[in-house]
């Protein structure tokens, strides 16, 4: 009898692994349906979502899912994509799926009305939001150590700051990143930027995961400052946690895109292609401020809401995205090496 | 997936009908049971599906050449050796801390004579349902810089990021499940031995060290093992507390959702597989070896129980440490109706309005449903492979008890990438559509197969524990009993077994409802529009810093939980005739059997061929 367990316990293990050949999954439901692999916040994924379907009649569904998880998601089945559109999310996320050929190029006359440094150059993503990186500061936590809120990113070093200032960890963070990509430019070269950073590491308490905790770090009170985008920052204002201040560096700061793109190989590529021409009209743009999100829109006749900031007063630097996006394993490895491991004081 | 959901009715129904026809039937054939066949066949084909082979297919992409270089880059980089060392580090010191937690409150319960026993033991199994990040955001909340307690009360701005906060958020999770072990244990031992210990002149201070102690120790080391890796392959309290302390599972998390890296994002994971399994053959090998059997007989008399000076010291600790498992919980629920929670206190019902009648309603119901089909089936299907593992294959059952096992020892990042290699695509055999595409937007309803059978495999442990240690308890020849009145195994498993096992069957059944529920780093691969699940949107809430949403997902997910787990007792309790032993509540897993037969050793069960 036991031999008979062996040998049956054999062959269920080798069905189940001998069974590799895969064939894509073909599509059930309704094939007009656009399913959305969605990188903005949950609210106004469904509002996009719903506005598309009221607008077009194409049904739309989406998933709400970070940059990493939806190129992971796509890179394991590049043969039968899940999702026919991926909206939100920074434009390092697309670049990073351009390159593992999981985009498609689409241009269309609507895409092209939107500014050639918030589009990808062969059409793979197409920007539909700009969000700039700012100070995010704690009134009663400034007041209590006396610092002022900073209007230069010099101002983050000076001693008074000594664990007061929390960023993300490049590796883990988009946002983090672009401020590390922001600094290197600012400073003129990578080992300028490099050094600024090691300096700053005796102010910053953590470096966080996620690109938004600084803001939610600072938004408690366990830090004066934290370096965020700063819509998310004039949303914690508005969300409850009124003692936030938003400021901006005065030598210049960065900025992301978000982008819109169609997935290679997509179901759906006619309705594909309809959400892609709908996310980047003023009309669906203006979307975002209703569920508050403040990012400013790429479309160039489109209102950017009051709490966007401003490119008439904040100076943004020339942030080249594609650069950025190449630089990023070695510039991450080098942050690594040389500051986030150094030892904290 | 006919196969699947068939599998666990399959040993107790199907199998009977063809052979209980009793002696009149022909001649039986022992040997070849047909319902013990078919128990290991569905077994094999639910753990080689839902863990074999999506595993493997995360090998064969750690294997190529892009995985050989991360392999290079894990061993070479001190980055990530510092890494490595944080994830032991991490482990080892909640395995301690748990441990004393858990031996704190079982020594309470059975050695002390203190008031609110019950009320201690009530509040130390709360933590079995902590959605991810609940506690983490709570003591944040709590005790961060800026923290209700650290800096409104102490006034000290104490920085609970890293190695301490961690292991303080990862102990309270886990303890509840050795503890429980632990009780159960203690709760067994035989007094008689101390009262001889005492006749011959020892001290209770000697008794505990000489006697009581190395009684213990198999249940010390192997809640020790299990606090390690439950330590090491949890996800969400490393990215809230986490702070500059680096584990590996975070680590892995990242290369994939920020490097867009999931070739070193899998061999990360892959490398925490491996202290998780050592520190199973350890358990295995090292520690069922020294199993020191505390029951010998009936017990005689009761324990002394313990009202001296020492004992209240001791009391005053698990009193203290209760006390914080409450202000915690206490903050998740007052967090979900505060507009910002810590920040700003205002009352607001906008969390829950956002929840139950907002975006999070649908993720509501389908966590739940996902969650009714699965547990009872991690229930059943793990009470049938410790059967055969205790009962009935004495030789394969430790390796078929291993790869069940691997169901919590695996991250969950693996196996969620592995699900999606494996059955994201049809796939074919000869040519013929044998398993038709299981995840995704387009897969069969909806993507919630692969999500039930990852919740399947991932609840299965707790069930196949429980079951093991209920088993060892009762003599096999209650078992002969049945087969010579003519029972077959089936209707033997069905009418004796299963209703004297019916505590172990419960408390995994708890544990599976639980841990269904809370699942999470495998889930947020497997989402798909028409199956949302709440720990993924407790993750994005929190990831979006809106606090006062994640708690109030986290009460909602704690209610439905608490109710589904008093569902199911009422109905396994309606369903028992016989007035089995309950001693009620949790303790089941090991507390509820009969003392009354003497255990048999692992390894040395006597079979009927």
């Amino acid at each position: 009898m036991r031999k008979t367990m062996v040998v049956l316990a054999a062959l269920a293990l080798a069905a189940t692994t001998a069974a590799c050949s895969q064939r894509a999954a073909t599509g059930s439901g309704p094939s007009n349906e656009v399913i959305v692999a969605c990188g903005a916040a949950e609210d106004w994924c469904q509002t996009m979502t719903a506005a598309f379907t009221a607008k077009t009649g194409i049904p739309a569904k989406h998933v709400r899912l970070s940059s990493g998880e939806t190129v992971a998601r796509l890179g394991a089945s590049k043969e039968s994509p899940e999702f026919d559109v991926w909206h939100g999310g920074p434009a390092d996320g697309f670049e990073a799926a351009k390159g593992q050929g999981l985009l498609q190029s689409y241009t269309s006359d609507i895409t092209k009305k939107i500014p050639d440094k918030y589009r990808d150059a062969e059409g793979f993503w197409t920007g539909v939001y700009v969000g700039a990186l700012g100070f995010c500061s704690n009134r009663d936590v400034l007041a209590k150590t006396g610092l002022a809120a900073p209007t230069s990113w010099d101002e983050l070093l000076q001693p008074g700051y000594a664990k007061q200032l929390s960023v993300a960890h490049p590796a883990t963070s988009g946002t983090a990143y672009t401020t590390l990509f922001t600094l290197v430019k600012l400073k003129g070269s990578e080992d300028a930027g490099m050094e600024y950073f090691r300096s700053l590491n005796k102010s910053v308490l953590q470096y966080s995961k996620s690109g938004t905790a600084p803001g939610q770090l600072a938004g408690r009170g366990e830090v004066a400052t934290g370096v965020v985008f700063s819509h998310d920052c004039i949303k914690y204002q508005e969300e409850g946690s009124t003692s936030l201040q938003l400021t901006f560096p005065a030598e210049g700061t960065g900025y992301e895109v978000g982008g819109v793109a169609i997935i290679n190989k997509a179901r759906n590529l006619d309705g594909a292609k309809a959400y892609v021409d709908f996310a980047t009209t003023a009309e669906a743009q203006e979307l975002g401020p209703t569920v508050k999100s403040y990012q400013r829109p790429t479309a160039p006749d489109a209102k950017a809401p009051p709490q966007a900031f401003d490119p008439a007063a904040v100076k943004l630097i020339d942030y080249d995205i594609v650069a950025a996006g190449k630089a990023k394993k070695a510039l991450v490895q080098k942050f690594e090496a040389s500051v986030a491991t150094a030892p904290k004081e | 997936m006919a196969l699947l959901s068939a599998s666990p009715s399959q040993p107790t129904q199907s199998a009977p009908m063809k052979t209980s026809r009793g002696p009149a039937g022909g001649p039986r054939r022992a040997r070849a049971n047909p319902s013990l066949v078919v128990s290991v066949a569905v077994v094999c084909l639910v753990l080689g599906l839902g863990l074999v082979f999506p595993v493997l297919q995360v090998l064969f992409t750690a294997m190529s050449p892009e995985g050989l270089d991360a392999v290079g880059d894990l061993v070479g980089s001190p980055v990530n050796q510092q890494v490595v060392v944080n994830t032991v580090v991490l482990g080892l010191s909640v395995a301690a801390v748990g441990l004393a937690l858990a031996f704190l409150f079982a020594f309470v319960q059975t050695r002390l004579d203190v008031p609110f026993k019950r009320t201690l033991h009530v509040i130390a199994i709360v933590p079995v349902v902590s959605p991810p990040f609940a506690l983490a955001t709570a003591l944040v909340v709590l005790f961060g810089r800026n923290g209700v307690i650290s800096q409104g009360i102490f006034g000290v701005p104490y920085d609970i990021y890293g190695l301490d906060g961690l292991t303080l958020a990862l102990a309270l999770s886990f303890f509840p499940v050795v503890y429980l072990t632990l009780l159960g244990m203690m709760q067994r031992l035989d007094p008689s031995l101390d009262e001889a210990a005492t006749s011959l002149g020892a001290g209770r201070g000697r008794i505990f060290r000489t006697v009581t102690l190395p009684m213990l120790l198999p249940g010390l080391a192997s809640g020790f093992l299990l606090l390690f890796v439950e330590a090491i392959a949890d996800l969400a309290n490393p990215l809230v507390l986490g702070g500059d302390f680096t584990v590996l599972s975070a680590r892995a998390y990242i290369a994939i959702t920020g490097d867009y890296d999931v070739v070193s994002g899998a061999v990360f994971s892959l490398s925490l597989l491996i202290p998780a399994i050592l520190v199973f053959l350890l358990q295995r090998y090292w520690v069922d070896r020294r199993k020191v059997f505390s029951v010998t007989g009936k017990p005689t008399g009761r324990p002394h129980l313990s009202r001296s000076a020492v004992a209240w010291v001791v009391y005053a600790l698990a009193v203290a440490v209760a006390l914080l498992i409450v202000v915690i919980y206490a903050t998740i629920v007052w967090g979900a109706f505060s507009a910002v929670p810590g920040v700003n206190n205002a009352f607001t019902l906008s969390h829950f309005e956002f929840v139950l009648f907002g975006i999070g309603s649908e993720a509501m119901i389908d966590t739940t449903v996902m969650a009714l089909v699965a547990a009872p089936l991690a229930g059943l299907v793990g009470v049938v492979v410790a059967y055969l593992v205790v009962r009935k294959l004495p030789r394969t059952g430790p390796a078929l008890d291993f790869v069940a096992m691997l169901g919590i020892a695996v991250p969950g990042t693996v196996l969620g990438i592995g699900f999606v290699l494996a059955y994201r695509a049809e796939n074919l055999f000869g040519g013929v559509t044998v398993i038709p595409s299981l995840v995704g937007g387009a897969a069969v309803l909806g993507g919630s197969v692969g999500i039930v059978m990852v919740l399947l495999v991932r609840s299965m442990p707790a069930a196949v524990r429980a079951g093991v240690s209920s088993l060892h308890q009762i003599h096999p020849s209650i078992d002969e009993a049945s087969a010579s009145l003519g029972a077959d195994d089936a209707t033997t498993f069905r009418r004796i077994t299963l209703p004297l096992i019916r505590p172990a069957l419960m408390a995994g059944l708890t544990f599976a409802i639980a841990r269904s529920m809370t699942t999470l780093s495998p889930i947020v691969f497997l989402t798909t529009p028409d199956t949302k699940i709440m720990t993924s949107q407790i993750l994005a809430e929190v990831d979006g810093g809106r606090f006062g949403n994640a708690f109030a997902y986290c009460c909602v997910l704690m209610l439905i939980v608490l109710g589904l787990i008093g569902l199911v007792r009422l109905v396994v309790r309606d369903r028992s005739a016989r007035p089995a032993p309950t001693i009620g509540a949790l303790t089941t897993t090991a507390a509820a059997v009969p003392p009354t037969e003497t255990p048999v050793p692992v390894g040395a069960v006597p079979t009927k061929e």
